[in-house]
């Protein structure tokens, strides 16, 4: 099976007043399409650093990134929008959904910016939030806020879906609820990565990467995923 | 420590205390340097009124004697008086001269700019400054004075200010005086010869043979046949000027009118300026200092909000509340008051000097200079303290939490239920944009209410500026094109006889009138100064009403009176009024038959037939012509010709004068609308930085997400123009209304250019305000934008 996603010798490089700092140095990675990938590591590690250049939030400073065979470090900052248009969904862990819509029109504020064939009802059914369709999000839980940002995320049918400790401001009951959705989203052959330090998360995952002061440590392909509510959480 | 946490906060969020700085310094220099102005011109003149001591009473009347002086010296309360005589002369190169013979110059003092004090022992012409200025006049050199036969070639023996001459216009149909025409002199008395008076004397008693008149008169003291036409009287206390009036009235029978120097048209002209500015100060930098001060008091509550962490922080460390109270008012106190002092100095320097200056250059009063308020120290130090109170009463309400929340941030609040409207019907078909953008305005009320509050305050300031310019320049055409339809106007001679006016009549028409001074008493029995406008000008001068219509002059039946008159003093039509002549006891009681609006004077108007049958004579002292005068020079037995071209050069003149202050008014509005846009601008857009930087992450465009911020501040701009424009109309009405001196009748008449003009520039102003913050959007960096929120 080909990579759906390469990177080679990427390097993120801050420079804080005169300090350069190595946030990804030379990191190698490929991931198959459809995997559920749970990106493991301490603070500082340069996990989210990762996922912000896979979801073209920020620019590489050398290396190369390819995603569905497309070089996006090369991207322009007019062809990295189209590119989060399109193709990436994001799962926040403090959700970041517009206070001032309601939950559908949270999700169908996606319309704005690409074309989907999907309807936020339809999209709302599967998350489980039909009922509070018409609510805005702070009359909504926690679980329920970061559900309406998975909504939103799949609403475009993303190729790629990154999520940033997405169960990290839940309790574990909501946390399993969201997760078991990321899984689904993953077995409709959405690519999904997982940032987190929540290490018994990656007992789930298709694969385990491990990063540690801006290289990759650890990548492994988990032969025996478990299934969530397998997990003693 | 904490000091230089303060100055790195202040210089990190330097763009928001910059404008909290500028909207302190411009709405306090606004506030004291238009105090100072008015002030100024009060002081100005109170101090020029007292040093050279201006008569409380203008006694008028065709002579007073030795005897009527001593009478009037004599009686309780008066301080001392003196005679002069007053006449309007010519000079030799055909220049008006309002000259002043006096016996002394005790009341009302010159003011000695240049040359010697006044002597009456002295030949020689003391002269006003203004037009010896303009005419190239200086001490020492000789002009020519006439005054009908009488002749008089002065050296000039100094050049002066007088206190009841720091306004003079050659008859009240100008507007602005004319220092290169018209000026006023004074000379000693002894200047008319005997020789002079003899003659006169001779002529009066029709005695051609000197010899003969030296038979009859013996013991001719020419002194004695000198005409004072006036007296100045000076009192002691002012509570008891009526009795002293009431004294002069019953024992000099000679006083045909006794004037309150307040009701004099230079006294009357300086103090409306004063009373005209003052409403100024009320609106103009009030409104600028409220709007001022809204928009920094929003700014102070984010600023210190946006710190609510920090506090959580220090709060954890173990600094006590007090400490962490202090530590923030300073944020705002020493910016307060570094801004509020250099408001007060540039207040003082740049608008208290540059207005006093103006003015000093339209009256003729020396030491003109600007005074500091009290209230502006109290408004300066009362905005120093809202600062900090609003920093306080914000930096506490943070402190009442305990530390562990204020370390977490606070989550935008969203009042659901007051949204909740925008869920349904009509808004379900909104765009995204504009629904998120109406919520963004219902949840940050108070914000945007500062903004439009910012917006109307800018538009309204424009279409006042220029409607005043417009409203001005109606009243000109209505007075000029309206209601004078002639070409010329002949100020005829006072002792003009019958044969003299036929020829006149023949050569120029006879389209005449008469100006009588009367007295009316009012619903309360109280007297009050006024005059008749007796018509026999035909369709010369024609009449408007209300809504400035032409109207037919009155019938011959009773009285017009002005409809702001009426209003004033509560005349209906069908009521009566009563009145005399100065000079005459007898009273008449007239018919109000109409009403007509006059922008100028508020009197009565009547038909010449409608006097006579009141058994009054009718003696014309003005003739209106449309033929051709513009090569005459002189005409006998008419002291003066006017063009209405000239008049209204005059008025344009006062335009402009006008237009320069306007311009300030203007670029203050514009400079303020600027400032408290952008701030409100900047505080929308951090409050909305972290949702941009979402919708960056979900692939909006920066053009997407410009439109989007444009969008609110143009849908602000919009509603405020709508708002500002009436507004603005009502201020200028209002300050026509109120502002202006009593006499005069002017009402708002704004061109739809002006509104239209104001719409544009304010829209502009805040859509570049607004494109120039859309730039910030561009720079949004996703990653630490979404982070700082965590």
């Amino acid at each position: 099976m080909k990579n759906f996603i390469e990177l080679k010798k990427v390097k993120k490089t801050y420079v804080i007043g005169e300090q350069k700092f190595n946030a990804l140095d030379g990191v190698d990675l490929e991931i198959k399409k459809g995997e559920l990938v749970v990106i493991l590591g301490p603070s500082g590690a340069g996990k989210s650093t990762l996922l912000n250049l896979l979801g073209g939030m920020d620019k590489i400073t050398s290396g190369s990134i390819m995603i569905d065979n497309q070089d996006i470090g090369k991207y322009n900052d007019k062809e990295l929008t189209k590119y989060r248009a399109n193709d990436v969904g994001f799962i926040f862990q403090f959700y970041n959904i517009m206070p001032t819509l309601t939950v559908d029109e949270n999700v169908n504020l996606i319309k704005d910016v690409t074309k989907t064939n999907k309807e936020s009802k339809e999209v709302l059914k599967k998350v489980g939030l039909l009922k509070h369709a018409d609510k805005f999000p702070q009359e909504l839980s926690g679980g329920e806020q970061q559900r309406v940002s998975i909504a939103r995320a799949i609403m475009k049918n993303p190729k790629l879906l990154l999520c940033d400790e997405p169960t990290g401001a839940l309790d574990s009951k909501t946390g399993v609820e969201v997760l078991k959705l990321l899984r689904q989203q993953s077995d409709e052959d959405t690519t999904v990565i997982i940032v987190t330090h929540n290490s018994l998360i990656a007992e789930i995952a298709d694969r385990v990467i491990k990063i540690k002061n801006g290289k990759v440590e650890e990548n492994k392909l988990n032969s025996h995923p478990k299934k969530i509510d397998e997990v003693k959480w | 420590m904490l000091n230089k946490k303060m100055f790195r906060d202040i210089k990190n969020n330097l763009s928001q205390f910059i404008t909290i700085f500028l909207m302190i310094l411009i709405g306090v220099m606004a506030y004291s340097g238009i105090e100072a102005y008015m002030g100024g011109m009060q002081k100005t003149k109170d101090k020029f009124y007292s040093e050279n001591n201006i008569q409380d009473l203008n006694v008028i009347g065709a002579n007073f004697t030795v005897d009527d002086l001593k009478t009037i010296k004599n009686i309780d309360n008066v301080n001392g008086a003196e005679r002069k005589l007053s006449v309007t002369a010519t000079t030799d190169n055909d220049k008006t001269l309002l000259l002043n013979f006096i016996e002394s110059n005790n009341i009302s003092k010159f003011y000695v700019f240049k040359g010697e004090k006044f002597d009456p022992n002295k030949s020689g012409i003391w002269l006003d400054n203004f037009y010896a200025i303009e005419n190239d006049i200086n001490v020492g050199d000789t002009i020519l004075v006439k005054y009908e036969d009488l002749e008089l070639k002065e050296k000039v023996l100094g050049l002066i200010n007088v206190p009841d001459h720091l306004y003079d216009v050659r008859d009240e149909s100008e507007l602005y005086p004319d220092r290169k025409e018209f000026g006023f002199a004074y000379v000693s008395i002894n200047e008319i010869k005997e020789d002079y008076i003899k003659k006169r004397a001779m002529k009066e008693m029709n005695i051609t043979d000197e010899n003969i008149f030296d038979m009859y008169v013996k013991d001719f003291n020419y002194k004695d046949y000198l005409i004072f036409n006036s007296v100045m009287v000076d009192i002691k206390t002012k509570e008891k000027r009526d009795k002293v009036k009431e004294d002069i009235e019953d024992k000099v029978e000679n006083a045909k009118a006794i004037i309150n120097i307040e009701d004099t048209s230079s006294y009357v002209t300086y103090q409306g300026e004063i009373d005209e500015g003052k409403t100024y100060v009320g609106v103009f930098s009030g409104l600028f200092l409220f709007i001022a001060m809204l928009s920094v008091i929003t700014t102070m509550t984010r600023v210190v909000k946006k710190q609510r962490q920090q506090i959580g922080t220090l709060k954890a460390l173990g600094f006590n509340n007090r400490k962490i109270l202090f530590h923030y008012i300073g944020y705002g106190f020493w910016i307060a008051v570094i801004a509020s002092i250099l408001g007060l100095l540039l207040g003082y320097i740049f608008i208290g000097r540059v207005f006093i200056s103006l003015e000093m250059a339209f009256f003729e009063i020396p030491n003109g200079k600007p005074a500091m308020a009290t209230s502006s120290y109290i408004v300066a130090l009362g905005v120093v303290l809202i600062v900090a109170l609003i920093t306080y009463i914000t930096g506490r309400s943070i402190l009442k939490e305990n530390p562990a929340e204020t370390l977490r941030n606070k989550i935008p609040n969203v009042k659901s239920r007051s949204i909740n409207f925008t869920k349904k019907s009509i808004f379900k078909k909104l765009k995204f944009e504009s629904i998120w953008n109406l919520r963004d305005i219902l949840r940050n009320k108070m914000r945007t209410l500062m903004g439009i509050a910012g917006v109307v305050g800018c538009c309204m300031l424009i279409v006042c500026a220029l409607g005043m310019l417009d409203s001005m320049n109606f009243f000109v055409d209505l007075q000029f094109s309206t209601l004078y339809n002639f070409n010329y106007k002949l100020n005829l001679n006072n002792n003009i006889d019958n044969n003299q006016l036929d020829e006149l009549y023949k050569k120029y028409g006879s389209h005449t009138s008469q100006t009588i001074g009367i007295e009316i008493k009012n619903k309360k029995g109280k007297r009050e100064s006024n005059n008749i406008f007796v018509t026999d000008a035909k369709n010369y001068v024609r009449f408007v009403d209300r809504k400035n219509n032409i109207i037919s002059p009155p019938k011959d039946n009773g009285v017009f009176i002005t409809k702001k008159l009426s209003e004033t003093k509560g005349y209906k039509l069908g009521d009566t009024i009563t009145w005399h002549i100065y000079g005459n006891n007898k009273y008449y009681t007239s018919k109000i038959i109409g009403f007509n609006k006059d922008p100028q004077n508020q009197n009565v108007t009547m038909t010449r037939k409608y006097l006579e049958s009141l058994g009054i004579n009718y003696k014309p002292d003005s003739l209106y012509t449309n033929i051709d005068l513009n090569k005459e020079k002189e005409i006998d037995n008419v002291e003066t010709i006017q063009d209405i071209e000239s008049l209204k050069e005059d008025m344009t003149n006062m335009l402009s004068m006008m237009k320069t202050m306007l311009v300030l008014i203007i670029g203050f509005a514009i400079l303020l609308g600027t400032i408290i846009i952008y701030n409100l601008g900047i505080l929308s857009y951090t409050e909305k930085q972290y949702q941009f930087a979402t919708l960056k992450v979900l692939g909006f465009d920066n053009k997407k997400i410009t439109k989007i911020f444009i969008k609110q501040n143009n849908w602000i701009a919009i509603i405020s123009i709508i708002m500002g424009l009436p507004l603005g109309y009502y201020l200028t009405d209002w300050l026509f209304k109120t502002a202006i001196e009593e006499h005069y009748d002017f009402g708002a008449s704004i061109k739809f250019k002006t509104y239209v003009i104001a719409a544009i520039s304010t829209f502009i102003v805040s859509y570049l305000v607004s494109k120039l913050l859309s730039k910030k959007i561009k720079n949004i960096d996703m990653v630490s934008s979404l982070k700082g929120n965590e």
